[in-house]
């Protein structure tokens, strides 16, 4: 180490070729994954999010949403995702392909929303979810700041939320979502990756397989 | 009781670096400031994890927000602002010069702490960018790269113009910590934020990003610290210290191979969690020869030394529970829960918090020529966060593991988990509260020990004798 | 300040000097007095934990690598054949037919394939639909000119041309395809109409003007 400029040297190239295998290696394989165009549906998969969708994403990572939730699917023999309904294959790296941040998340303290707006047996409406938001519950957060309250001019709005009992607004006023709101809901409730890639086939097991530690 | 006077007279390297105290105390009480308020953000989003209507009205301490203000205001403002600081004061006494550039590092550190307050801001009004550890928005990063960068010049003076031939240990991680930051900084800058990678590849930019925190920045300074105040406070040689330098490059070559383990079941092709078993094992050497050099912490005595014996321990610790976490069998129970927190938590409080204190109590002396305002509040403060660090540990260890066989079975709704690991939450939050105090005790006592404004220093010679 | 935990219990001058600390750890990382090489051996034990912690990752990777093939992301899973590919993405032609079919056949001959009397002839029931392949893939290669009587109703053809060449330049697969559905779906006919037969025929015949039942009359 008494070196100088050796020592930087090794330095420098031990991080650089660790970098270089990990972050690199993954690019150069997967950096150009193209969609899969699909002949019997005569479309390509992923779609590409709406416009209002791609937005609301934004929303959903700088409120820090990943921070509690995943959108990851593990395959359906590694955790119980598929039982829990988040989605029948393993998440892979086309489903992230159009996403400007894709907020595959680290925790679970709520659940899986990789295919929020596939779940079965019908997705969420888009106003249990604004009423989410708006109210929370005993175990998720509220975000009354998505809101707006506001005095009803004339008629009601289509877009106000019925709300009642402690979070009903005044009388005379109604709760209606911003455009954050609006936009972060059209984004949870595009989130639906079923295509079946045929990389995202389950592997077929023999039976007598060893685990997998060693 | 040895005799204040002794205490307060100066060890023979003080001469070095008395120059060197205006900016080095600067950045080290900055530091502190930024550990208090990363507690005051970690407290609410402990609660928030048990009481998710606490707070919640508030757009700037949304839950999202506040766990990327103090993890933020934790890594770089206390962990990056006073490991700097310590580690180019080692560097400086290690190579026997008086400190060079140090205008150099208190503009650097001025930018730095400039810029993680803009960051934090920015975070707080919708900017932070939902990567893990590298949270502060984009348009403070390249300001950190060059802050950090001017800070380090300071420590690399004073290595390559040492006056000895060989070099120590502590110079080899404290230069490896400063040099990699800044590159490793700035290549996941540009391939998460500015010229982002498609799809899932900023996932795998950003597990390498944490990796590269922990183990080519935050760890080398940490082990810089140990490497240099044990041997100073045991009066011997290391043992075992013929295989430190393999274990340096092993840290420094596979310290990042283990991004994978972030990823396991995830996205991406399976070689990638695969090397993260395969850089661990590599790792085993480096923790276990850590271990080795560093056992006498165990029979040291003093403040510093039981910081020291805390932080080396959880070290050993963190590498085995890291390795272990690297395998799927295991990571299918210990994955998206707490238990991941935990771990965390046990290098970032344990490892990286535990050996900066030891740094601290010992620098502090060095550099005032005085001792510490109170021993009282120095014991108390190492006290409490040994008990708020080791029981925040261990509490989201264990509401992580009950998560974790919770979420395996699909009949357990998350109601039920809330309430299965309510009893937990609690008590980590107790535990944050706990080290938010202690840090409050270090804050005053560093006040009390390092300003000579408002009377502080001199009350304290004063009540010396 | 007389409390029994002292922050500096070892007096400042009784600890070591920088300097020496650096000296006598050199001296353990330097050359030892009884060494005739230039290399120090790692403690056995040491490097019996590196050989085993190597031997361990090796057979790791060995096992779990997926080949480093980006497809993989099971670890116990092998790189797709080149070959799989190609088999896997194989479309049901039913449900090709079925899209094809709406998209391009609906709008005349109606999703319900009874077709729109006196304009448009009905396919179900029809008997030029349960007929020979050779005729009823011509035309839809080369479009229908001239009368033509189904189930003993006249019209006036005036079918596109859809196969390949034509305005929807349908592919000879997607052609096979609509009628492999049309026949199963209208004329209860199993058998499936081959991509490599449209091919055929349409390599037999070129490009040619929309054909009549004259000549599909010549055709077994």
């Amino acid at each position: 180490m008494k070196n100088g400029p050796l020592f930087l040297l090794g330095l420098f190239l031990s991080a650089v070729v660790a970098w270089s295998a990990i972050v690199l290696g993954a690019h150069a394989q997967l950096g150009a994954l193209t969609p899969w165009f699909d002949e019997g549906e005569g479309s390509s998969f992923p779609p590409r999010p709406t416009g209002l969708a791609a937005r609301g994403q934004l929303v959903y990572a700088d409120l820090g949403c990943a921070s509690c939730h995943t959108q990851q699917v593990r395959r359906p023999d590694f955790g119980s995702d598929k039982e829990r309904g988040w989605g029948d294959r393993q998440s892979v790296a086309r489903d992230y392909l159009f996403q400007i941040r894709p907020q595959i998340g680290a925790a679970r303290v709520g659940p899986d929303l990789a295919n929020f707006g596939g779940r079965k047996p019908q997705a969420p409406s888009a106003d249990a979810v604004l009423g989410l938001l708006h109210s929370g519950s005993e175990r998720h957060p509220a975000y009354p700041f998505l809101f707006e309250t506001r005095a009803i001019a004339g008629e009601p709005s289509s877009r106000a939320l019925k709300l009642s009992g402690v979070s009903a607004p005044a009388s005379g006023h109604e709760v209606v979502p911003t455009e954050r709101a609006q936009t972060l809901v059209a984004y949870l409730l595009n989130l639906n990756s079923t295509y079946d890639y045929p990389e995202a086939k389950p592997l077929v097991k023999a039976p007598a397989k060893q685990e997998g530690k060693k | 009781m040895t005799s204040p006077s002794i205490q307060a007279a100066p060890s023979p390297g003080d001469a070095i670096d008395r120059h060197a105290r205006g900016p080095l105390l600067t950045a080290i009480g900055l530091a502190i400031a930024w550990l208090v308020l990363s507690g005051v953000f970690s407290l609410i989003a402990a609660i928030q994890l048990h009481s998710p209507a606490f707070l919640s009205g508030c757009e700037f301490l949304t839950h999202g927000r506040v766990r990327a203000l103090a993890e933020s205001a934790f890594i770089y403002g206390w962990a990056g602002g006073s490991g700097i600081a310590v580690t180019v004061w080692i560097l400086g006494r290690l190579g026997g010069n008086s400190l060079r550039a140090m205008n150099w590092f208190g503009a650097g550190n001025a930018f730095w702490n400039l810029g993680i307050a803009a960051g934090l801001v920015g975070i707080a009004t919708g900017d932070m960018t939902s990567f893990s550890f590298l949270q502060l928005p984009r348009y403070v990063q390249p300001l950190l790269v060059f802050a950090s960068a001017t800070m380090g010049i300071a420590g690399l003076l004073a290595w390559s113009g040492r006056r000895r031939d060989g070099t120590f240990a502590s110079q080899w991680y404290g230069i490896a910590g400063l040099v990699l930051f800044p590159w490793a900084l700035t290549a996941a800058q540009i391939s998460q934020l500015w010229v982002p990678l498609r799809g899932v590849l900023q996932a795998v930019g950003a597990a390498w990003y944490v990796d590269a925190v922990v183990f080519l920045w935050l760890a080398p300074l940490a082990l810089a610290s140990a490497y240099y105040l044990l041997p100073k406070l045991n009066r011997g040689v290391l043992p075992s210290y013929e295989a430190a330098p393999l274990a340096f490059w092993l840290l420094v070559v596979a310290g990042t191979w283990g991004a994978g383990r972030h990823l396991i079941g995830g996205p991406v092709p399976a070689w990638i969690p695969t090397m993260a078993v395969v850089g661990f094992s590599l790792l085993l050497y480096h923790f276990s020869v850590v271990g080795l050099n560093l056992r006498g912490a165990f029979r040291a005595e003093g403040a510093e030394a039981g910081a020291l014996k805390f932080g080396v321990g959880a070290y050993v610790v963190f590498g085995v529970v890291a390795f272990l976490g690297c395998f799927r069998s295991i990571a299918l129970r210990t994955q998206f829960t707490h238990f991941a927190s935990a771990t965390d938590l046990l290098f970032l409080y344990g490892v990286v918090s535990m050996l900066f204190f030891a740094a601290i109590y010992f620098v502090l002396p060095q550099l005032t020529g005085r001792p510490w305002f109170s021993s009282s509040l120095t014991s108390g403060h190492l006290a409490g966060v040994k008990v708020g660090i080791a029981l925040s540990i261990f509490a989201l260890a264990v509401a992580g593991l009950s998560q974790g066989s919770m979420l395996l079975n699909p009949k357990v709704g998350f109601g039920e988990i809330a309430s299965g690991v309510r009893t937990y939450l609690l008590v980590n939050t107790a535990a944050q509260l706990v080290l938010l105090a202690s840090n409050l005790l270090l804050l005053v006592n560093f006040w009390r020990s390092a300003c000579t404004c408002c009377g502080g220093a001199e009350k304290a010679e004063g009540s010396v004798s | 300040m007389s409390s029994s935990k002292d922050p500096n219990p070892v007096q400042a001058s009784t600890r070591a000097s920088d300097d020496s600390l650096q000296a006598d750890h050199e001296k353990v990382l330097g050359k030892q007095p009884d060494e005739k090489g230039n290399y120090r051996l790692l403690p056995l034990n040491l490097l019996f934990l590196l050989s085993a912690a190597i031997l361990f990752a090796g057979t790791y990777l060995g096992r779990f690598s997926g080949y480093f093939h980006p497809k993989v992301y099971d670890e116990y899973g092998h790189p797709p054949k080149a070959g799989a590919a190609a088999a896997t993405a194989a479309v049901d032609p039913l449900v090709l037919g079925k899209n094809v079919y709406a998209q391009v056949c609906a709008a005349c001959h109606q999703p319900t394939g009874m077709g729109l009397p006196p304009a448009f002839p009905p396919l179900a029931g029809s008997e030029w639909v349960a007929g020979s392949e050779e005729r009823v893939i011509r035309i839809l290669l080369h479009g229908l000119q001239g009368p033509i009587k189904v189930k003993g109703v006249d019209y006036i053809g005036a079918m596109p041309a859809v196969g390949p060449g034509s305005g929807y330049n349908l592919n000879p697969e997607k052609v096979a395809a609509v009628l492999t559905f049309v026949r199963k779906e209208w004329a209860g006919i199993d058998t499936p109409v081959s991509a490599a037969k449209v091919s055929e025929i349409r390599g037999k015949d070129g490009s040619r003007q929309p054909i009549t039942v004259a000549e599909l009359e010549k055709l077994p």
